[in-house]
């Protein structure tokens, strides 16, 4: 039988991660409580304290953590990013997850035993990309942003010695990952620099009667009708008024779902399937993982069906109550 | 759970106080044995209500940067929700979020404070809370 791939998946608290780490993940990703990881979000994140007891009870049990160190040094502050990815290597993380081409550099000269994964947030996209960063950095695994179809992902596995992770399951955003500043354009604040997109403390939800508004920074970006589910409160999610027709002009709210097409994941050698929403709860945790885990087990069999108790609990999660397959099923080029 | 109808016209009636001053009495008592590390700096001086919409009652608590209290002024930030939902969430049986995007919760005002505690209570082990309690009841509660 083909190697399965990783179950890689997210925790923004120890209780997440014991709750990955319990419902059968193979790694689990998280980040320190500041801006040098993409989920800087008010309380969200660890300690150094919660981070080594994470550590130890994932590795106690033969699961690996990665440490994401993913948005990019700002002028001035670099100390901070280095200083993170020092206590990563002090921690005892298996690997850490950077995109910002000078803290690789300062991460494999400092650490030459840390391992190194290419962050989706570097938006390296071709073989090209990822082999230079395998050659500057010996970079071991790269992430690739939710933009390829199935055929160009295969593609850059057959080109690449570096492994390749792809998104499995999670909240969508627009397809310009580790380049999308929209975030900015209300905040003045985006992932690659502040680590966080639509920061909470520009946003405010108000309820007229039943209906609800979203604004960011004072800007109406989305209107729910009594009943209508809700999403993120993000720019590129948001209805707006184009030529006097108010609709979603960028994308609508909708989460990645592959498990149709996980065993040609699995044909083409992913090494590993990462799950999105450091973000969410441990009960988002314990239900994906669980789910995702069954799937990916059942997956290497000839006779392989997706149940449907597996929709209804990925279904039951998601962002927009709808899913897709995203860019890796897309009939144009 | 909802409630029966007569428990919940009663419910409906009672004032919001003692309940309030209940709840802030017991966050006294549990902070620094859930939250060693946590100083709730960021909690000083703001007003949080829990508004159980299907009741049309809650509680409203404040923090003066040493104790929670039960609180009288406008709140800074309102969680909504029915009071079964409180208890899924109470038992972490769906993630806030979820219930956020099926318009099962609310959250209105400071949507900084208000994801600081929903991600506070997320990170919160409550084992040492179950230590305080009678065997069979911390037993119970475990087994959710």
């Amino acid at each position: 039988m083909t190697r399965l791939p990783q179950l890689v998946c997210p925790a923004g608290s120890l209780p997440a991660l014991k709750a990955a780490v319990d419902n059968g993940a193979d790694t689990v990703y998280v980040g320190f409580k500041n801006a040098t990881n993409a989920r800087n979000f008010a309380g969200l994140n660890f300690t150094d304290a919660q981070l080594a007891e994470g550590i130890r009870y994932a590795q106690s049990k033969k699961r690996e953590v990665l440490i994401a160190i993913n948005t990019y040094a700002q002028a001035g502050r670099v100390q901070e990013w280095h200083a993170s990815i020092d206590r990563a290597a002090s921690l005892g993380a298996d690997a850490v997850i950077l995109a910002d081409l000078g803290l690789l550099a300062y991460a494999h000269k400092t650490h030459p035993d840390l391992k190194l994964h290419l962050s989706v947030q570097g938006s390296a996209t071709n073989f090209e990309a990822i082999n230079l960063a395998h050659e500057a950095f010996g970079i071991r695994r790269a992430v690739l942003p939710r933009v390829l179809t199935l055929p160009q992902v295969e593609y850059v596995i057959n080109n690449t010695p570096v492994e390749i992770e792809t998104f499995g399951f999670g909240s969508l955003c627009v397809m310009a990952e580790g380049r999308c500043i929209l975030s900015s354009y209300a905040t003045g604040q985006s992932p690659n620099t502040h680590g966080v997109c639509s920061p909470a403390a520009f946003v405010r939800w108000d309820n007229q009667g039943k209906t609800m508004n979203a604004r960011l920074n004072g800007i109406l970006i989305d209107r729910f009708e009594d009943g209508e589910p809700a999403g993120y409160p993000t720019l590129c999610k948001g209805r707006f008024a184009v030529l006097g027709e108010t609709y979603y002009a960028l994308e609508e709210p909708v989460s990645l779902n592959v498990l149709a097409i996980l065993p040609e994941l699995i044909r083409i050698g992913v090494a590993a399937i990462k799950v999105e929403g450091r973000q969410r709860s441990p009960a988002y945790v314990a239900e994906v993982t669980r789910t995702l885990r069954a799937a990916l087990d059942a997956a290497g069999n000839a006779d392989f069906q997706v149940k449907p108790q597996w929709s209804t609990a990925l279904d039951k999660v998601s962002e927009g109550h709808q899913q897709t397959l995203g860019a890796y099923s897309r009939p144009w080029k | 759970m909802k409630l029966p109808a007569p428990l919940a016209f009663i419910a409906r009636r009672l004032p919001e106080a003692p309940p309030a001053f209940a709840l802030a009495t017991a966050l006294n008592f549990v902070r620094s044995r859930l939250w060693p590390e946590e100083d709730f700096s960021w909690l000083k001086g703001k007003t949080v209500r829990l508004a159980i919409l299907d009741l049309e009652r809650g509680a409203t608590l404040s923090f003066d940067g040493a104790r929670f209290h039960a609180g009288s002024a406008a709140a800074d930030v309102t969680f909504g929700a029915s009071l079964e939902d409180y208890l899924v969430l109470m038992h972490r049986q769906e993630d806030p979020d979820t219930l956020f995007f099926q318009r099962r919760l609310m959250i209105e005002g400071d949507t900084e404070v208000g994801l600081a505690l929903k991600n506070l209570l997320d990170a919160t082990d409550f084992a040492p809370l179950f230590d305080l309690l009678p065997t069979p009841l911390a037993n119970s509660l475990r087994a959710h």
